[in-house]
């Protein structure tokens, strides 16, 4: 047990100490909120209730990149660089090894949404209640699992230029036809389909429910579980035959 | 004694060709083994399949007469592989402290230095920011972290400088004389001849040869007796004897390419030759390691 919390605080340490996922994860979406929220005038009618969306679509903005690009893309440098097969020949077990480091990723997704929810309260004035705070904040964190399986599985990417390439499109495919970036609503009908067919819309659908004093719909539970199995059966399917040379 | 290493009949294909083909071979603790091979000679395949990292196509690699997956075995061993890999992100303690952790009587941070050669300023560096030779070190220090029984350096002085090749080979010896079975696999002859008691000569996927340094070197090199003459010698005053190979004009002088020295000296003087400025030669081991390299790539 010591042993597991001792190697989550590595992997919380090492993503921190990551310039990119520091820009991209953090100093960016809060970027755009800024931008959106303050700079641009988006003629939204509810002003208050647009910044507090906005705030969580960033937050699940962040933490979706995170899941999917930082860890997916670690995933494959540590393979290519042989520490996956040093860490094979510790006595550190596999399991624990994966397993924290989905717990470190985690703890840095807490960390982003207490920071980008700090940044709404304070240059926004946001104001929720306190159930609506930690719900939100609990539903983008367990929302996320499907996202780390996906990480997980562009983890198996041989290569890092492909494993970054790869994705970075499928986020920001999901981003924009998710209605992360701009309300679903006024996106084309087309896109919509698509959109509501991913994973990235349910996820940010069941944070803007709860801001709106709603619970996140059983959809939008159904479909991110029928995901995150989708993507680990892939990925168990992966792993075998590579373990079978 | 239980044996460190014991292999039987390891064999791995890739794509319908052997890599390794039909290796047995057993190493007690305490010895300092070295693989010995060209480029390509099935070493690290060898390796990667003793580690449990490979799984064999055919036969079985025992460490301390289990199963090197198991966790037990793990703790007792210690690997050093070609490819540096350093996690990133981490302080050169940082990364030293999370591996020591991982075994259940390692090395203290303090040993660890003193026998790596690794200095507070290296410790307290990101691991990314570390030159080559530095990483090289951090590799080694996290190989014998957890103070194992049995030590594996897979070319371990690739990217190594001369003062860091002695350190290194210095703390190996030290560690081998502490009762740590060590095999290393290198294509340095030099290494090989220096460090190791017991060479095993790997060649197209298979054993050569097994034996200390000296047995490897009978059994590799010709051997020759050469001398001036005046007189007109027949080739065939040698080329009777069963134990010479070839007799050779060279420089003026008379070359008997033989197994067996001894005889030759003695029939020249038994028989009073016209020979003088006699010369016994044993070829060097980089020329016999040389030609059985050169022969491996005529054949690729």
């Amino acid at each position: 047990m010591k042993l597991f919390i001792n190697q989550c605080k590595i992997e919380f340490l090492r993503i921190f100490r990551n310039p990119y996922f520091l820009f991209w994860s953090l100093a960016m979406p809060i970027m755009f909120y800024v931008l959106f929220t303050k700079v641009l005038n988006t003629g939204a009618e509810d002003k208050a209730l647009w910044d507090a969306h906005f705030l969580m679509s960033i937050a699940v903005f962040s933490v979706m990149g995170s899941a999917i690009m930082t860890l997916g893309i670690r995933l494959v440098q540590e393979q290519r660089e042989g520490w996956t097969k040093y860490i094979r020949i510790t006595p550190l077990p596999d399991m624990t090894y994966f397993f924290a480091k989905m717990t470190g990723q985690t703890a840095v997704h807490l960390f982003s949404i207490i920071i980008i929810f700090t940044t709404g309260f304070l240059i926004n004035g946001i104001s929720l209640t306190a159930s609506e705070w930690i719900l939100s904040g609990v539903w983008i964190l367990a929302g996320s699992l499907p996202f780390l399986a996906l990480g997980v599985l562009i983890g198996f990417m041989k290569r890092v230029d492909t494993a970054s390439g790869v994705s970075n499109a499928i986020y920001m495919i999901m981003a924009i036809t998710g209605g992360i970036w701009m309300p679903m609503e006024i996106l084309p009908d087309f896109i919509q389909v698509i959109g509501k067919s991913l994973p990235a819309y349910h996820y940010g659908n069941g944070a803007w429910s709860i801001i709106r004093g709603d619970m996140p719909q059983l959809q939008d539970i159904l479909v991110l579980s029928g995901y995150l199995i989708l993507f680990m059966v892939v990925s168990n399917y992966i792993r075998r035959k590579q373990e079978a040379v | 004694m239980e044996q460190a290493v014991d292999i039987k009949g390891l064999t791995k294909s890739f794509k319908g060709k052997k890599a390794v083909d039909d290796v047995t071979f057993s190493i007690n603790r305490g010895e300092i083994v070295a693989i010995l091979g060209p480029n390509g000679a099935g070493k690290s395949t060898t390796i990667h399949m003793m580690l449990g990292l490979l799984n064999p196509t055919e036969g079985e690699a025992k460490l301390f007469g289990a199963n090197t997956k198991e966790t037990k075995i793990r703790e007792r061993i210690g690997v050093m592989l070609q490819e540096v890999s350093l996690m990133d992100g981490l302080k050169v303690k940082e990364l030293l402290q999370t591996i020591r952790g991982f075994y259940p009587d390692p090395f203290s941070l303090e040993q660890l230095c003193r026998l790596t050669g690794l200095s507070e300023e290296v410790l307290n560096k990101r691991t990314e920011k570390l030159s080559g030779g530095q990483k090289r070190k951090v590799g080694f220090a996290m190989a014998i972290a957890g103070n194992p029984d049995l030590l594996f350096f897979d070319e371990p002085t690739v990217g190594m400088d001369i003062s860091s090749r002695k350190v290194f080979w210095d703390t190996v010896k030290e560690l081998a004389n502490d009762g740590k079975t060590i095999l290393f696999s290198t294509h340095y002859l030099q290494e090989a001849d220096d460090v190791a008691e017991r060479i095993i000569l790997f060649n197209k996927g298979k054993i050569a040869a097994d034996g200390t340094p000296g047995e490897i070197k009978n059994q590799l090199l010709k051997r020759s007796v050469s001398f001036v003459t005046n007189a007109q010698l027949p080739k065939e005053l040698f080329l009777q004897y069963p134990s010479v190979s070839d007799v050779v004009f060279k420089d003026g002088r008379m070359i008997v390419l033989t197994d067996d020295t001894d005889f030759i000296l003695s029939k020249i003087f038994e028989k009073k030759l016209d020979a003088h400025d006699i010369f016994v030669d044993r070829g060097r081991l980089e020329e016999a390691f040389e030609q059985l390299t050169a022969e491996q790539k005529e054949a690729i």
